[in-house]
């Protein structure tokens, strides 16, 4: 009964996303495509988290490495499609992820959250001080938006729309399918009990390489996509404040579950949107309302949900 | 020779200022990570107030010394508060959610700081008892730079003095090394933690006040050094005071030569000195526990 139960809310909110650019003026429709391209980058967080028991505090490295080399892919590269470009960013963000990551296997707890700072600032600083390539401050624009397959515009937002809800969709199910094979059960496994996974005759380290590198795959995919929807790419993608959002999106939705970090990416954004119309200080009240939610629902508020 | 050695010593002067201001700081950091197992990124916010802090006393009071006492001691009292009534009630959830407690603390000052002194950097004036040269090898070099030395050996000396000679800086490196055996040898760790939070704080916040005057006081100068902070703890190995002391002075050579000589890249050289240590040494240089 309970699988009936999720079937119907699952139909019910598909529904919904189908109906939303119909029913929705542009502005929020822009929100919405946002919302969804963040979901796929706090859903890879999470992945790290919530998986492999590993707080990431350089996150947008991925993210930001998948926008810019996208951007760059369509900038240099003569007719490289749209989803070329995707794949191209997800593919050196992956790539990214296994370099940095055969160096973060070895670390645990603080020290892991602490490497993950480091290399975000290293690359962070690299993009910013490489303008002949990445343009420093002034970021990057006036790339190319090519059609989808030659013939759909992604210059109209509703395409622009469906297509990322399709690309994140897909995603989004690889991400969940992944922790439900074995290879998902040694992860957790690990995340339980390292030394115990590896008794038992699991390399440890190779599956948290692998894990390391799907999540950057992914948040890289994330990434290229979010520089289409912005039309321009600066150095706040790859950031710290940009590993700062991820974690406020999965923190504040719950990193407990698949549709926590979903749920957080739509908060976030239509809190930072709407408190930045009412009130100049919304990042505090953003801050606050965080804080807030560590303290009393520290499982997030799928987690407060899940209690009952 | 004769035209680069003067230079030279300079700049290795610039760097240990900076170097013994990060020390100020990061010895409360890597103390309360030691005793808690917490990494607190709030720590910087304390720096950043102890700054804004005795900007904000210059105006209405104008003596700096009033400052340089009653602000840290201000600053020491808001970590006993933040211990005492945010972090300990989630202690039980883990260290996770500590981390992302003070996380989210320390984005909560920054906004607060922006609120109430705007985005743009204060100018703290340097007391005027201070504010004058003298020569080296025929430069001149202000005194106040000295003074930040000189003070933060005073105050580093004084720490050594409690950590090593007193009974409560017994007990405390006995519950770096193992908490639980000295709580249950009858002390109140929890206590103990909170004290040394206090203490912390208030060493950040003193760190605040003296740099305010030298570098500049802005919403930013948290991360600024917090950052740093983070690559001489771990360079040194969290928990560990004399890897403190050591990472202080190597990254405040290294960013200061750094700047020197290859001046796009200064900022870089910090991380890669952090990666490297970590691949080569998880532990960092003088840490025990990984």
């Amino acid at each position: 009964m309970k699988n009936k139960g999720l079937y119907i809310v699952i139909g019910f909110i598909s529904v919904i996303v189908l109906l939303l650019p119909s029913i929705l003026p542009p502005f929020q429709l822009r929100m919405v495509t946002e919302i969804v391209i963040l979901a796929l980058f706090a859903l890879t967080w999470k992945m790290i988290f919530h998986h492999a028991g590993l707080l990431s505090f350089g996150h947008s490295v991925y993210f930001g490495i998948g926008a810019y080399v996208s951007v760059l892919g369509w900038l240099h590269i003569k007719d490289l499609s749209f989803l070329s470009g995707i794949l191209l960013g997800g593919l050196v963000a992956g790539l990214i992820g296994l370099i940095l990551g055969a160096f973060l296997v070895r670390m645990k707890g603080t020290y892991f959250a602490l490497l993950t700072l480091a290399f975000n600032q290293l690359i962070w600083a690299i993009v910013w001080k490489w303008r002949g390539l990445t343009g420093g401050d002034d970021g990057l624009g006036k790339f190319s938006k090519p059609a989808l397959l030659g013939i759909i515009p992604m210059t109209n937002p509703k395409n622009f729309y469906f297509m990322s809800l399709v690309i994140i969709g897909i995603s989004a199910f690889l991400c969940w399918y992944i922790t439900k094979t074995p290879f998902g059960n040694v992860i957790t496994a690990i995340k339980s009990n390292e030394e115990r996974a590896n008794f038992i005759g699991f390399n440890t380290n190779v599956s948290k390489l692998i894990i390391f590198t799907i999540a950057g795959f992914f948040a890289g995919i994330s990434g290229a996509l979010y520089a289409q929807f912005q039309e321009f790419i600066a150095p706040s993608a790859i950031d710290l404040g940009m590993s700062t959002n991820v974690l406020f999106m999965a923190f504040i939705g719950g990193t407990g579950s698949f549709w926590g970090p979903i749920l957080g990416s739509g908060i976030f954004v239509y809190l930072s949107e709407y408190l930045s119309i009412l009130t100049d200080r919304w990042e505090f009240i953003l801050g606050f309302i965080f804080v807030i939610i560590v303290i009393f629902a520290p499982q997030g508020i799928l987690g407060l949900y899940k209690k009952k | 020779m004769g035209s680069i050695f003067p230079t030279f010593v300079i700049q290795a002067l610039h760097g240990l200022v900076y170097g013994c201001l990060l020390f100020l700081v990061s010895a409360g950091l890597t103390l309360v990570f030691g005793m808690m197992s917490v990494l607190n990124i709030a720590h910087a916010s304390f720096y950043m107030l102890g700054a804004y802090f005795s900007f904000q006393m210059l105006r209405w009071i104008g003596n700096f010394w009033l400052g340089l006492i009653v602000c840290p001691i201000v600053v020491g009292f808001l970590g006993i508060l933040m211990e005492r009534f945010l972090l300990r009630r989630i202690h039980s959830a883990g260290h996770v959610q500590e981390l992302v407690l003070t996380f989210g603390i320390a984005f909560m000052v920054m906004e607060s700081v922006k609120w109430v002194w705007g985005t743009q950097p204060q100018l703290v004036p340097i007391p005027p008892s201070l504010n004058w040269s003298f020569n080296i090898m025929g430069n001149l070099y202000p005194f106040y730079r000295l003074f930040i030395i000189l003070f933060s050996v005073i105050v580093m000396a004084f720490m050594t003095f409690i950590l090593m000679k007193t009974r409560l800086g017994i007990t405390v490196r006995a519950a770096v090394s193992d908490r639980d055996m000295v709580s249950a040898l009858g002390t109140n760790t929890e206590f103990v933690f909170m004290l040394v939070m206090g203490i912390g704080s208030w060493l950040a916040g003193l760190a605040g006040v003296i740099a305010g005057p030298f570098l500049s006081t802005y919403p930013g100068m948290a991360i600024e050094i917090l950052v740093d902070c983070f690559v001489v703890t771990v360079t040194g190995g969290l928990g560990s005071l004399l890897g403190a002391v050591v990472a202080s002075f190597i990254i405040g050579q290294l960013s200061s030569f750094g700047i020197l000589f290859i001046p796009r890249l200064a900022i870089v050289f910090a991380f890669l000195l952090m990666a490297v240590v970590l691949i080569i040494r998880p532990s960092g240089l003088f840490g025990e526990k990984a």
